[in-house]
C-alpha cells in the first residue's frame, strides 16, 4: 500500500494547490462557454420551434441521474474563429436502458449542425471509440450536412464525411447497433445517418430527410414541394419507410430510443476479473498538492498512483531496476489495471522493464494505464552505445502491438520518442485524456529553440558570421512562443489529439468509467511483432 | 360483568367492524366476521377471530342478503349477531330472521325497529309522548285563508313549501305574519312556473338549525337512561362529516330537557338496546328543538360519548341483548371533558366529493395522548366502489372543547392515507374555521361554503419532495440491484455525474390543476432543483424510517410518502399531494387506444364491395362502414370511435387506392373532425 510524504500545509504543496486549482478554473471556464452550444439568439430560435438543446436530448435519452462521459469538449476551440464550440457536436458514452452506448447529438444551434473538419473529426473518433468497445451508437441527427465553404478539408479524403456511412455499416456488421432519431433536417449525406441505421425514428413536423432540400429540387427540376412533403416524418413513416417510429416531438423520440435500446442484446462478458471499487486510502483531494507547478520539477509519480488506485495498493514491479519508470498492478474502481507511469527520463533499462510489464499485462488480460510524463529517452554517446534505440523499440513494439485496452492520461510532459513508448495518440490508446498543465510536441520549447539556434550559428559561424546573443534570443523567442502555443494542452484537445482535457480530480472516475466501457469488447488473442534483442 | 354471549357474528365490515371485534375480545367473546369476496383478508376479516365469507361484492348478495348473513351466523354457531350500523342494522326482517333461526339480535325488538322506521308513524307516535315535533300543517290543498290560520296556528318563523317541489326551489321564509299576505300570490305563482303546481304547505321554519342527538340505552325490564347529547351540524348534504359531545350549544337544563324527550320517545316506541334520538335545535333558541328521528342501532359517531362518559356502548348492547339489567342509573352518567370525531372518506372534496378507489399504498394512523382512532383499512387495503366510502374515524378527546379540538387538528396532520384521495385535508381545513373553533354551527355550513372543498395552492416542498423521493427511489434501485452507489461501478452512480460538470434530470409532474417541469441536480443530500424554470433552489433529501425529510430554503419538513400507478404521493402537515410521474410512451399509449373521429382511408387498393353507411348516420365504435376487397380478402372498415357520418365518399364497386378517403366521420359531441 501506498502512503504519501506530502505536507499539505508546506509551502510547495500550498504553491501546487493554488495553481493548479487555477488551471481547473480556467478550463471549466472554457468548458461553461462551449457548453452553451451556438449564439444566444441560435438557441432561442432552436427552442422557440419546441426543439431541445443537443444537451437536453443527451440528458433525456440517457438513464436519469446516470453519467455521461463526454469526449472531445473542447473540440475546435480556437479554430474557425470560434465559430464551431465543441465542433458542433456533442459526443460521448451514456447509459441508456441500462447499455453504455456512444451518444452523437449535433448542435444546430452551431452552424445549423453543418460538419466543420473537426466535426467530421469528432464523429469518427466517436465511432472509432464505438467499435473498439463495442458500444451502440445513438445519433440524435440535426445538421445541414457538410459545411460547404470547407468541402475540400471535410468531403473528399478517406477520413472525411463519407467515412461516417463507411463505419455504420462496419459497425453494423460487428453487431454493434446503429441507431438514429432525426430531430431536425438530415439533408444531403446527412440522409444517410438514419438510413445506414438499423432502426430509425423521426420527430413529427421536425425531422427531414432528403437527399437535396426544396431548393436543390426546384433548382434541378423546376418542382415546388415543402421540406415536409419532401422529406418529413409522415413520408418517411408512412410512405418511404426511410424510418421506423413516427415521434410526435423530441422528448417522445428519446423514450422511443430508450425502448429500442432495450433490446440491444446485452454486452460480451467482462475480459477481466472484477472486484469491489474501494476508494484510495490517500486522500484523493490532494492531487493538486502533490503535482509541481512546473513540468520540469521532478516528483514521485507514486504520489499520483496512491491517489487513484483502489485502496492506493499498488503491487510494483522491479521497483529496483529501472526507477525512472514506475511498473506495478492496480485496481481502479474494481477493474485490474497495470500503471505504467514516468518518474524521469527513460533509460535502457526502464525502456526494458516497460516491454517486460506490458508484455506481462497482455499476458494476464490486464488493462493498461500509462501515466505521462516524459521529456524523452536519455541521449548521448553512451546510451546510443548501449544501445537505446533498440531497447525503446522494444518498449514501442511491446506498446504498438498490446491486445488489452490502454489508456493514456498526459500528467505532465509529453515529448518526443517517449511519448511513442508512453502510449502517445498514435499508438492507438482506447481513451486518452491532459491534465490542464500537460504540454504535448516533439520536443520542449526551449529545447527546439536551442536545437535551431545551435544549427543557425554553425551556419552562420561557417559562413563566418557572427550572431550576438541579443539576436539570438530575437530568434529563440518565437520558436519558444511557438511551442509553448502548439504544445498547449487546448491547442492539442481542440484538434483531437487526445479526447479531452480532464481536472486532475476527475482522473479516477474517468478512468473507471473507460474501463466500463472497454470492457465490453472481447480481447483478442495475443500477438507482437519482433523484438529487436 | 357476567358472559352473556360466547360466539357473536359482526354483519358488518370496516371500521364498525373492527369496533365491536374490539369489545368481543376485551370480554373474552369469540368474534365471527362475514366478508363479501370484495373483502377477503379485509382488516375486519384479519382481525376477527373467525370470518366466513357471505357472498359476492355487490352488497345486495352478501351484506344486505338476510338469508346469507342468518346462514353464516348457522353454520358457525353464532349465539348473537351484532349489525353495527348500516346495511341490517335496521332491517325489521332481519331481526324477525334471527328470532326465527334462535339467534340473538343485538339490537331493539322488531316493533320498535318497524316503528322509528316510518318516519309518519314515528313522529306520530312520540308526538302522543309530549316529544316535540316540528310543528306545520301538511293538508291537501290548502286554500290562502286555511294557510293564514295555520300560519296562525304554528307561528312565526314559517316556511312555505310548494307541495310538488323539492331541493329548496320556490320556498319562502315567513318572519312576520303581515308578511303572509304579500307573499303568498308570489309563492305560488312561482310554484306553478316551477312546477305546474301551486299547492302549498306550512312549517315552522328553524333558523340556522343545529343537528343534536341524545344517546339512550334500554333494557328489557323497562330501564331507561340517556347518555348525553352529540352535536352532529357540521353535515355535507346530510352526510355527517365531524360530531363532537357535549355540544357546545346546549347548556346543562337544555341537555336534561332533550334528554327526558329522548328517553320519552325510547319509552314509547318500547325500545330496548341502544338508540339514538337525533334533533334539530333552532341556531336562536336552543329550547326551540324538534323531533327528527330515532336511528334503532349504533351510531358511526358513538365514540364521542364513549370518551365522555366513559361507557362501552357494544359492551352495554351485549349486556342488555343477553336480557342483563343496566348496571348504571340516570344519575350514574356523567359527561366529563369533550370529545370530538372526525371522519375519513375515501372521496375527492375538490372534484365535487366524488368517491375514489385505489390501493392504500400507506395508512399511518396518529397515536398519543387523548387520541381514538377506529379504521377499517391498513396499509396494502384496496379500497374499492361497492360499499361506503368511509375508511376511519379520527377521535380525540380533551378536557375542553379547545384541548379536544387542538388535538384533532394536530392528530389529522399526522395523519397519511396515501394511494386514494380522501377528504383529510378538507378535515383539518375545517378544524381552523372560526365557525368551527368558536362552536357557531349550523346544518348548511359546509353546504353554504363549497370554496372550502377546493385545492389549496401546491407548495414547493411538495414539488421538492417528489423529486427527493424520486431521487431516493434511483438510489434505492441501485442498492437492490446489489450496485450500490459507494464504491462500485462509476456508471452505477446515480449524481449525474459529468466530466467537468453535472447532469440533471427533468421529471413532469402532473398536479391536479397543472403541469410541474422540475430539472434536478446533484445526490439527494445537496441537489439543485429548478421548478418550471425558476432560480435554482438548493435541497437537502433523507430518508428517515418511512419517512422522507426535506429541506429547503432554510426549512427541514417531514413527509409521508408512497409511490403508487406511477404516482407520488405526499403528505405533510394536514396537506396530501398527488404527483403523477408522467410517462411519454404512456400517455402515448393511452392517446392511441382512444382513437379519433376523421377521415377513414383504404388500407390497401382494392375494390369496394359494400358501404354500410350513409352521411347523417350515427355509428358506434366499431360498426362496419365499408368492405374493401383485395387480393380476394375482405376488410370490413370499422368506426374506431363512436361517430357521425360526415361524408360517405365512394360506391359498391368502386376501385380505390392505398390511402384512399372513403368515409369522413366527425365526433358526435363537439362536430369536430
Amino acid at each position: 500500500m501506498l502512503s504519501s510524504r506530502l505536507d499539505p500545509e508546506s509551502a510547495a504543496a500550498l504553491a501546487n494547490r493554488a495553481h493548479h486549482a487555477e488551471l481547473a478554473h480556467e478550463l471549466s471556464q472554457r468548458l461553461a462557454a462551449v457548453r452553451l452550444g451556438g449564439s444566444p439568439r441560435a438557441r432561442e430560435k432552436h427552442k422557440a420551434r419546441g426543439k431541445l438543446l443537443p444537451r437536453e436530448r443527451v440528458e433525456q435519452l440517457i438513464d436519469p441521474g446516470s453519467p455521461f462521459l463526454e469526449l472531445s469538449q473542447l473540440a475546435a476551440t480556437g479554430m474557425y474563429d470560434d465559430d464551431a464550440p465543441a465542433a458542433g457536436i456533442i459526443t460521448g458514452i451514456g447509459r441508456v436502458s441500462g447499455q453504455l452506448c456512444m451518444i452523437i447529438a449535433n448542435d444546430a444551434t452551431v452552424k445549423g449542425g453543418t460538419y466543420y473538419p473537426m466535426t467530421v473529426k469528432k464523429h469518427l473518433r466517436a465511432q472509432e471509440i464505438a467499435r473498439e468497445n463495442r458500444l451502440p451508437c445513438i445519433a440524435l441527427v440535426d445538421s445541414g450536412g457538410a459545411f460547404l465553404p470547407m468541402q475540400d478539408e471535410v468531403f473528399p479524403d478517406r477520413d472525411h464525411f463519407g467515412r461516417i456511412f463507411y463505419n455504420q455499416a462496419q459497425l453494423s456488421a460487428l453487431n454493434v447497433p446503429q441507431v438514429a432519431a432525426v430531430m431536425g433536417s438530415c439533408t444531403a449525406g446527412g440522409a444517410y445517418v438514419p438510413a445506414m441505421s438499423d432502426e430509425a425514428v423521426i420527430v413529427r413536423n421536425q425531422g427531414t430527410i432528403f437527399l437535396g432540400g426544396p431548393p436543390l429540387v426546384r433548382a434541378a427540376t423546376g418542382e415546388i414541394v415543402t421540406a415536409e412533403e419532401l422529406g418529413g416524418g409522415e413520408v418517411h413513416s408512412r410512405v418511404s419507410g426511410v424510418t421506423d417510429h413516427l415521434a410526435e416531438n423530441d422528448a417522445h423520440a428519446l423514450e422511443i430510443l430508450r425502448r429500442i435500446a432495450a433490446t440491444f442484446p446485452p454486452p460480451a462478458p467482462t475480459p477481466w476479473q472484477r472486484r469491489e471499487s474501494r476508494p484510495p486510502a490517500v486522500s484523493e483531494t490532494e492531487l493538486y498538492s502533490v503535482i509541481p507547478s512546473d513540468n520540469r520539477t521532478p516528483y514521485d509519480v507514486r504520489e499520483v498512483i496512491a491517489r487513484i488506485v483502489d485502496a492506493s495498493e499498488f503491487t510494483e514491479f522491479k521497483a529496483e531496476y529501472g526507477q525512472s519508470l514506475v511498473t506495478g498492478f492496480a485496481w481502479i474502481h474494481g477493474h485490474p489495471v497495470g500503471i505504467v507511469a514516468n518518474n524521469g527520463i527513460l533509460f535502457s533499462e526502464s525502456a526494458q522493464k516497460g516491454a517486460h510489464f506490458i508484455e506481462l499485462c497482455d499476458q494476464r488480460r490486464i488493462p493498461l494505464l500509462f501515466l505521462q510524463n516524459i521529456s524523452g529517452f536519455m541521449v548521448g554517446r553512451d546510451y546510443e552505445a548501449g544501445g537505446i534505440a533498440k531497447h525503446g523499440a522494444k518498449m514501442v513494439t511491446a506498446v504498438a502491438c498490446a491486445r488489452v485496452p490502454k489508456l493514456t492520461v498526459v500528467v505532465g510532459g509529453s515529448f518526443g520518442a517517449g511519448n511513442y513508448s508512453m502510449c502517445g495518440r498514435s499508438y492507438s490508446p482506447r481513451f486518452m485524456w491532459l491534465w490542464p498543465n500537460a504540454r504535448i510536441s516533439v520536443m520542449g520549447g526551449e529545447q527546439a529553440a536551442s536545437v535551431l539556434a545551435t544549427v543557425r550559428r554553425e551556419n552562420l559561424e561557417a559562413k563566418g558570421e557572427t550572431w550576438s546573443q541579443e539576436d539570438e534570443e530575437t530568434f529563440r523567442a518565437p520558436i519558444r512562443a511557438q511551442y509553448e502555443e502548439h504544445g498547449n494542452p487546448y491547442y492539442a484537445t481542440a484538434r483531437l489529439w487526445d479526447d479531452g482535457v480532464i481536472d486532475p480530480l476527475d482522473t479516477r472516475t474517468v478512468i473507471g468509467l473507460a474501463l466500463g466501457a472497454c470492457a465490453n469488447a472481447p480481447l483478442p488473442e495475443v500477438s507482437r511483432g519482433v523484438f529487436r534483442m | 360483568m357476567t358472559r352473556s354471549f360466547d360466539r357473536v357474528l359482526i354483519a358488518n365490515r370496516g371500521e364498525i367492524a373492527v369496533r365491536v371485534i374490539r369489545t368481543l375480545r376485551e370480554l373474552g367473546i369469540t368474534s365471527i366476521a362475514v366478508y363479501s369476496d370484495a373483502d377477503a383478508g379485509a382488516k375486519h376479516v384479519r382481525e376477527a377471530d373467525e370470518a366466513v365469507r357471505i357472498g359476492p361484492a355487490p352488497a345486495l348478495e352478501s351484506y344486505l342478503s338476510v338469508d346469507n348473513v342468518i346462514a353464516a351466523a348457522m353454520r358457525c354457531g353464532a349465539q348473537a349477531v351484532h349489525p353495527g350500523y348500516g346495511f341490517l342494522s335496521e332491517n325489521a326482517e332481519f331481526a324477525e330472521a334471527c328470532a326465527a333461526a334462535g339467534v340473538t339480535f343485538i339490537g331493539p325488538p322488531v316493533r320498535a325497529i318497524e316503528m322509528m322506521g316510518d318516519k309518519i308513524a314515528a313522529k306520530n307516535t312520540v308526538a302522543a309522548a309530549g316529544v316535540p315535533v316540528v310543528p306545520g300543517r301538511h293538508d291537501e290543498d290548502m286554500s290562502d285563508a286555511a294557510i293564514v290560520e295555520a300560519v296562525s296556528e304554528i307561528g312565526c318563523p314559517v316556511i312555505l313549501k310548494p307541495s310538488a317541489g323539492g331541493g329548496g326551489k320556490g320556498m319562502r321564509v315567513i318572519r312576520e305574519e303581515a308578511e303572509l299576505s304579500g307573499a303568498l300570490a308570489s309563492v305560488r305563482r312561482e310554484a306553478l312556473a316551477a312546477f305546474g303546481d301551486d299547492r302549498l304547505l306550512v312549517e315552522r321554519f328553524v333558523e340556522r338549525p343545529r343537528h343534536i342527538e341524545i344517546q339512550v340505552l334500554a333494557d328489557q325490564h323497562g330501564d331507561v337512561i340517556h347518555l348525553g347529547e352529540r352535536e352532529c351540524s357540521l353535515q355535507r348534504r346530510h352526510q355527517k362529516v365531524i360530531e363532537e359531545a357535549p355540544s357546545p350549544f346546549l347548556t346543562p337544563e337544555g341537555r336534561e330537557r332533550m334528554g327526558a324527550a329522548a328517553v320519552a320517545a325510547a319509552r314509547s316506541c318500547g325500545y330496548v338496546g341502544a338508540g339514538t334520538v337525533e334533533f334539530i335545535v333552532s341556531g336562536a333558541d336552543a329550547d326551540d328543538f324538534y323531533f327528527l328521528e330515532m336511528n334503532t342501532r349504533l351510531q358511526v359517531e358513538h365514540p364521542v360519548t364513549e370518551l365522555v362518559t366513559g361507557v362501552d356502548l357494544v359492551a352495554q348492547q351485549l349486556l342488555i341483548a343477553g336480557g342483563a339489567r343496566l348496571p348504571l342509573t340516570q344519575q350514574d352518567v356523567t359527561m366529563q371533558g369533550h370529545a370530538i370525531e372526525a371522519r375519513v372518506y375515501a372521496e375527492d372534496p375538490a372534484a365535487g366529493f366524488l368517491p375514489s378507489a385505489g390501493r392504500l399504498a400507506l395508512v399511518h394512523d396518529p397515536s398519543g395522548e387523548g387520541i381514538r382512532v377506529d379504521s377499517g383499512v391498513a396499509t396494502g387495503d384496496v379500497v374499492g366502489t361497492d360499499y361506503d366510502p368511509m375508511l376511519a374515524k379520527i377521535i380525540t378527546y380533551g378536557g375542553d372543547r379547545q384541548e379536544a379540538l387542538h388535538r384533532l387538528e394536530a392528530a389529522l396532520r399526522r395523519t397519511a392515507y396515501l394511494g386514494v384521495r380522501t377528504n383529510l385535508d378538507y378535515l383539518t381545513g375545517l378544524l381552523t374555521r372560526d365557525e368551527v373553533t368558536t362552536g357557531r354551527l349550523h346544518t348548511h355550513l359546509l353546504d353554504d361554503h363549497p370554496q372550502w372543498a377546493e385545492y389549496s395552492e401546491l407548495g414547493d416542498h411538495f414539488i421538492a419532495a417528489a423529486a427527493g423521493v424520486l431521487l431516493l427511489a434511483r438510489g434505492q434501485a441501485l442498492v437492490e440491484t446489489g450496485r450500490g452507489e459507494a464504491g462500485r461501478d462509476p456508471w452505477t452512480r446515480s449524481d449525474g455525474w459529468r466530466l467537468n460538470g453535472r447532469g440533471w434530470t427533468t421529471w413532469q409532474f402532473q398536479a391536479p390543476q397543472r403541469t410541474i417541469v422540475a430539472e434536478v441536480s446533484g445526490p439527494p443530500r445537496a441537489a439543485s432543483l429548478v421548478i418550471d424554470g425558476a432560480s435554482p433552489e438548493l435541497i437537502s433529501v433523507a430518508e428517515r424510517g418511512a419517512r422522507i425529510s426535506v429541506s429547503m430554503a432554510g426549512i427541514t419538513r417531514e413527509f409521508q410518502y408512497a409511490m403508487s400507478d406511477a404516482r407520488i404521493w405526499l403528505a405533510c402537515d394536514g396537506h396530501t399531494v398527488a404527483l403523477r410521474d408522467m410517462d411519454i410512451l404512456a400517455a402515448e399509449a393511452a392517446g392511441a387506444d382512444a382513437g379519433a373521429a376523421g377521415p377513414v382511408r383504404s388500407p390497401m387498393p382494392g375494390s369496394v364491395i359494400e358501404v354500410c353507411v350513409a352521411p347523417g348516420d350515427e355509428v358506434a365504435e366499431g360498426d362496419a362502414l365499408v368492405t374493401v376487397e383485395a387480393m380476394k380478402m375482405e376488410h370490413a372498415l370499422v368506426a374506431p370511435v363512436a361517430a357521425r357520418v360526415e361524408a360517405v365518399h365512394v360506391r359498391a364497386g368502386d376501385t380505390v387506392a392505398l390511402d384512399q378517403e372513403l368515409v369522413l366521420l366527425t365526433d358526435q359531441q363537439s362536430g369536430a373532425q
